[in-house]
């Protein structure tokens, strides 16, 4: 299809060149793109949903090799391949279901029908979640059932494809409202009286704070400016426009504020299995201060930034390694680069890594747009929202 | 729980008292039910004190001195009149006995426990004369009562019993109208779980691939099945480590591990016990196997792991556990000694005083804070994801 074809090259330059900033408006794109993928892609009707998987598992890996440190469009992927999942297993149960009051001719046919009926549903549960100790002796169950299903399948119609199309424009609206809900959520966490500190701007936080001042709550806000992109500079500027008193400092004067601060705030730019946090660089030494001085670190982001890998060297792999420009006017540095010409490297390096890894024991609380949870619940999440094909 | 308790010289005379009263008694296991009386009666553990689990892991994996070996036979033969006599009114007529055949199962060095467990019921269930379901679970439930009380202390062989008694709850509930169908199936599982169980270590091992960079230091406790395919795969894939191995006292399996990995073309460093600590900090990550996994997300594993995981943790290095999931139990240990006590003669090579006390525990509990990620067949879990489970199986 030609038109799906130019989009997805769109996007992948875009992610490449690192067009797309920031990892709300990446995963909304993503599942935009998935969007017309699935609906432009002609699928025959007897597999209709392995179609579709494969499709859109393909897009997704090639999205992915542009840019593996962009950890939404992996997520968002994985999103929809369960969403088919579901509306396909949804779609047979309900089926095998509507047969049973349809047909009721033969009982041993009934009686068959249902035990086929209960034994696929439950085998198909088992496929979608994880391998459990429950399936460890029963799994084998599967391909007798599979052998029924064949017959049944024909008369699964269009009703796929239209149900997966709506729920993924429900994945989009969940992206769309994610800082909404996260915020409703202010109040029960910032009473009166509070010191915040955060790091950077993250538009989630900033939602955060605006939803408690304007339910009335007094705080006040460290801003520690962010280097070097020093994004925090615009936070306070923000905050002040909605009344509320803020701080400025330096990322290093972090240690020798926290004693003062109540709580913790910061956005994330991806979280993973183990309830780590991919978050902007600077944050883990805030964490380690807060966890010094016993002030709970919260940490705001939306379902679509939960990851379901295991980090298992994140400081260099997923990591960004950006243009040392930000830190260091190039003039200034290019007398250095002279020395060591000899044996053929300069003895200086500027490294400027975008992301810090905050491991799970530092962080006390994780809110979403689903609720507050601990980094040991995290698992649950992924359960929910993942199927365990798509983890590799 | 008498035997923490502080008035030990009390008790230590209540056994001498004991064991010269009643030399017969004490071969018997106390707790074994009414029901499975005869099955022991007629296979005694002729040393229930000392836990043939680790001594038949020793057997497999440690270096068997001519000393150890001495000992052994000593402590088998030390009552040989105290037999006890074969009681007449039990009908000794049955050939088989589940005991039996587990034992020959759990000879070979590279089956798991559970899965000799798995394949001894099997066997129960192809020489039963049951024609019911029910009748068959009743014969399942003693053979599996009567091997779990032959030897408390192993963590797999229980929970191998559980899982497989679990199973035969569950498939009854369905439709097989045909009661020999059900039988060949439940024994056809029973064979399946061999597969499954060797699949599962190669499951793990490729999970915990991505963990090992080039460059890496690991540190090795025990030997553990799982974690020397861990580290095959590894050194399959090209990838450059290298393997500090404790010695492991007493068994010494650290000794046979590290030829192992030799075999392989890994660098290997052998360190005594107590030399963990004093190498950790060039270590990058600590592997070991598990002996059970109980339900707080703690392992249970060979002597010196919780000592092992200590040091890791105050030193910031990741601790990563390998087991299988047939290997969770439904256990809680609160404390080191709230488990059945597994014990093990130790050498020391010299003779010790008699009344110099020996602590023969053959394992410990390390708990789940101490504990990084676990690798199952399951996937990567951390430690509290292991409840879950267990609760999802057992509900």
């Amino acid at each position: 299809m030609p038109g799906v074809e130019e989009l997805v090259n769109d996007f992948f330059a875009k992610l490449e060149n690192c067009k797309v900033e920031g990892s709300h408006a990446t995963a909304r794109s993503t599942a935009e793109l998935l969007r017309s993928v699935i609906s432009q892609q002609r699928v025959p009707s007897n597999i209709q949903a392995e179609a579709l998987i494969e499709a859109v598992k393909v897009v997704g890996e090639k999205l992915t090799a542009a840019n593996p440190v962009e950890l939404a469009v992996g997520n968002v992927v994985r999103r929809v391949l369960h969403i088919i999942r579901e509306e396909d297993l949804l779609l047979v149960t309900s089926d095998l279901g509507g047969l049973n009051l349809s047909v009721g001719s033969d009982d041993k046919d009934a009686a068959e029908m249902d035990n086929n009926h209960v034994a696929a549903a439950a085998a198909s549960r088992n496929l979608l979640h994880r391998p459990s100790l429950h399936t460890l002796l029963g799994n084998m169950h599967n391909s007798a059932c599979q052998n029924s299903f064949d017959a049944d399948k024909n008369l699964r119609s269009r009703k796929l494809k239209h149900n997966i199309i709506e729920a993924v424009n429900e994945l989009i609206e969940e992206i769309d409202t994610c800082r909404e809900q996260i915020a409703e959520q202010a109040v029960e966490h910032i009473h009166q009286n509070e010191v915040i500190l955060t790091l950077g701007r993250s538009r989630t936080v900033l939602e955060f704070l605006t939803a408690a001042k304007q339910k009335k709550r007094s705080f006040r806000v460290f801003v520690a400016e962010g280097a070097p992109r020093y994004q925090g500079h615009v936070l306070a500027k923000e905050l002040v426009q909605r009344g509320v008193q803020s701080t400025l400092v330096t990322d290093s004067a972090v240690f020798a504020m926290i004693s003062q601060v109540n709580m913790v705030i910061v956005g994330a730019h991806a979280v993973m299995a183990n309830g780590g946090v991919i978050a902007p660089v600077g944050l883990r030494m805030v964490a380690l201060a807060a966890r010094n001085y016993a002030v709970p670190f919260v940490v705001v982001a939306g379902i679509h930034k939960l990851c379901p890998l295991y980090p298992h060297n994140p400081e260099i792999l997923l990591n960004d390694m950006r243009s040392p420009s930000e830190l260091a006017e190039f003039g200034e540095f290019s007398n250095g680069m002279d020395y060591g010409i000899g044996s053929g490297a300069p003895l200086i390096h500027v490294i400027n890594p975008a992301f810090d890894y905050v491991p799970p024991e530092l962080v006390s609380l994780f809110i979403t747009d689903i609720g507050g949870h601990g980094p040991s619940y995290m698992y649950r999440l992924i359960a929910d929202y993942y199927s365990t094909d798509d983890l590799v | 729980m008498w035997y923490r308790s502080a008035s030990f010289i009390l008790d230590k005379q209540q056994e001498e008292r004991d064991a010269v009263a009643r030399p017969e008694s004490r071969l018997l296991s106390p707790t074994s039910p009414i029901s499975s009386m005869a099955e022991t009666l007629q296979n005694p553990n002729p040393n229930p004190k000392i836990s043939a689990y680790y001594q038949t892991r020793a057997a497999h994996h440690a270096v068997v001195t001519s000393d150890w070996l001495a000992q052994a036979q000593a402590a088998v033969g030390q009552h040989p009149d105290d037999l006890p006599p074969e009681s007449p009114s039990v009908d000794s007529g049955k050939p088989f006995s589940v005991i039996d055949e587990f034992n020959n199962w759990r000879k070979q060095p590279d089956l798991a426990e559970a899965v000799a467990a798995i394949r001894a019921l099997a066997s129960v269930i192809r020489s039963s004369e049951a024609t019911t379901m029910m009748e068959l679970e009743i014969e399942l439930k003693k053979a599996s009562d009567s091997l779990k009380s032959w030897d408390t202390t192993s963590i797999s062989l229980t929970a191998g019993c559980d899982l497989f008694m679990r199973y035969v709850t569950r498939t009854s509930a369905l439709e097989y109208e045909d009661f020999n169908s059900a039988k060949s199936r439940l024994i056809e599982r029973a064979e399946k779980f061999g597969e499954i169980s060797y699949k599962a270590r190669k499951i793990i091992a490729m999970l915990s691939q991505e963990f090992i960079f080039d460059g890496c230091t690991i540190l090795v406790h025990g030997f553990s099945r799982v974690v020397l395919e861990v580290l095959k795969t590894a050194a399959e894939n090209r990838k450059l480590f290298r393997v500090l191995c404790t010695e492991g006292r007493p068994d010494r399996t650290g000794l046979r591990l590290s030829n192992e990995l030799a075999k392989l073309d890994v660098p290997v460093k052998l360190l005594i016990d107590s030399a963990v600590a004093y190498s950790m900090d060039e270590v990058d990550m600590v592997f070991v196997g598990a002996d059970g996994v109980v339900e707080s997300g703690g392992i249970i594993n060979m002597m010196g792991t919780y000592q092992i995981a200590l040091v890791a943790h105050s030193m910031n290095k990741p601790v990563y556990v390998a087991a299988e999931s047939y290997k969770f139990a439904r256990l809680y240990p609160l404390d080191q000694k709230d488990m059945a006590p597994a014990l093990r003669p130790i050498d020391f090579g010299v003779p010790i005083p008699s009344k110099v006390e020996v602590e023969t525990s053959a394992r410990d509990y390390t708990p789940p804070q101490y504990l990084t990620l676990l690798f199952t067949d399951l996937g990567v879990l951390t430690p509290s994801v292991v409840s879950d489970e267990l609760i999802q199986l057992y509900l």
